[in-house]
């Protein structure tokens, strides 16, 4: 698979709202949604997406897993949208 | 000496979980979609009730109100079964398989491996091992054994592998074993696709056991049965054909999870993933694919499989495609991983040049040319294309996946 997603460093705000990734600090928050899929499986898969703008202009995009009992849950993850 | 592997209502078995699941419960496989609703193996309290495999499902259920269906697992018991008979193989053993759950092998080629004959029986036992599969329990003590049974015929080992009760095999020898086989019911006909027919005639006329067959005359069976009234006279007689063991054969498989692609266009972009996996292997050596079997593992339980032989030996991604993807439309529930393992192979694929437009015919040769050096240098993974599966998914990593450049 292409993409997988990668961990990332997120220092996140009230409501979750992330203000810096892997250092670098977030200007803006351009969109956020949540992905509630597979629920009917065993591995249910459950993330909050934010599509940022870091300080020099990068779009990123970083999710925070709020699935439970998976390895990755509570985690933060860099990925291309 | 032939000895006999059996695993009784194996099918069953893998569906339902293991052997712990039948106890007490009037169980059994449903009629798969989209074909007569005739129910497969059935438990041992729904044969307390009259049920019976290959009985209509409207008159099951009236004979059983209580009667449980669980969806039949074709996938998973393939994967056991396969297991299981490569086991068997380890051993030395040359293996018949006359159907999931029933197995033959003879010990005169391995007692100067192991010994005597007793030592490879008990070889066999060992091989077979409790039944495991992902679908079985994990709990030892409350897994299904395999019954043994050895005997001088592939039919005498048969009726004694049918008559134990416990993991201890039944080995009969010599003369007692026609005169314990006289005593069997003519039952075990039914296990013989060449006899299965005479079992309903033969009960209406009152033959109850293979000694009254036997007694009959294999002139008499003639005249009344034709071929297949020899054919049980023999086997009653204690005699019968030989083994067929099946060739050795190679495992080539590729499976992918398929994420959102479940059904429709997004699956059929699956099946092409797999099918350049496939092609990509460097152990297919050349050759074309003759038969293949596609499989699935569906969403709501259960699994799916069709065997699909080509007219002609393949080796082209677009034809093979092409007939998959009406097997496809088979499909019959979502599902969660698709299978794709490689049958029968054909012989190497010949350079097909084209009558016209040989410019382009020579640069796909060189560039497949380039993919195969490319991966010689660099391994399998090299020379990869994106190909968009999913694009429309709401996970991103289920959109696109690499799959192999044809080589």
């Amino acid at each position: 698979m292409l993409n997988l997603p990668h961990p990332a460093r997120v220092r996140a705000g009230a409501g979750g709202v992330p203000l810096q990734v892997d250092g670098r600090a977030i200007e803006l928050v351009r969109e956020s949604w949540l992905v509630e899929d597979r629920w009917w499986t065993a591995q249910p898969l459950r993330r909050r997406y934010w599509e940022v703008v870091t300080t020099s202009g990068r779009n990123l995009v970083v999710f925070h897993d709020l699935g439970a009992g998976c390895e990755q849950a509570g985690g933060w993850f860099a990925q291309r949208s | 000496m032939v000895v006999c592997v059996h695993f009784p209502r194996f099918e069953l078995l893998l569906a339902a979980g293991g052997a712990r699941a039948l106890v007490g419960r009037a169980l059994a496989i449903a009629p798969p979609s989209g074909s007569e609703q005739r129910l497969g193996e059935v438990s041992g309290a729904a044969e307390a009730y009259g049920v019976r495999r290959g009985m209509a499902l409207g008159e099951a259920l009236a004979r059983c109100p209580d009667l449980a269906l669980v969806p039949a697992d074709p996938v998973g018991v393939e994967e056991s079964w396969e297991s299981l008979l490569r086991s068997l193989e380890a051993i030395g053993a040359a293996v018949e398989s006359a159907r999931a759950g029933l197995a033959y092998f003879e010990t005169g080629p391995l007692c100067s491996l192991h010994g005597s004959d007793a030592a490879v029986i008990a070889a066999g036992q060992r091989a077979a091992g409790p039944l495991q599969g992902a679908a079985v329990a994990a709990d030892r003590r409350a897994s299904a054994h395999a019954r043994t049974g050895a005997g001088p015929t592939r039919f005498c080992s048969l009726a004694a592998a049918l008559a134990v009760r416990s993991r201890r095999p039944l080995v009969l020898d010599g003369s007692d074993a026609l005169r314990w086989l006289s005593g069997r019911p003519i039952e075990l006909l039914g296990y013989r696709a060449e006899t299965e027919q005479l079992l309903e005639p033969l009960t209406r006329l009152g033959v109850r056991t293979l000694g009254e067959l036997a007694r009959l005359g294999r002139s008499a069976l003639a005249d009344r049965f034709g071929a297949a009234g020899v054919f049980a006279h023999r086997l009653a007689c204690g005699e019968d054909t030989s083994l067929r063991p099946r060739l050795a054969q190679e495992l080539m498989e590729e499976t992918m999870s398929v994420g959102d692609a479940s059904s429709g266009p997004a699956i059929e972009r699956v099946l092409g993933v797999l099918v350049d996996r496939l092609l990509a292997r460097s152990d297919r050596r050349g050759r074309t694919l003759r038969a293949v079997t596609l499989s699935a593992r569906l969403l709501a339980g259960g699994g799916w499989r069709e065997r699909v032989v080509f007219r002609q030996p393949l080796a082209d991604r677009d034809r093979i495609s092409l007939a998959l993807s009406l097997r496809l439309l088979l499909l019959p529930a979502p599902a969660a991983s698709l299978g794709l393992s490689v049958e029968r192979f054909g012989p190497p694929a010949g350079e097909q040049r084209a009558l016209l437009d040989e410019g382009h015919a020579a640069r796909v040769a060189r560039l497949r040319e380039a993919v195969v050096q490319v991966r010689t240098v660099a391994g399998e993974g090299a020379a990869m294309r994106a190909v968009c599966v999913d694009p429309d998914s709401r996970v991103p990593e289920r959109r696109v996946v690499l799959t192999p450049l044809p080589g």
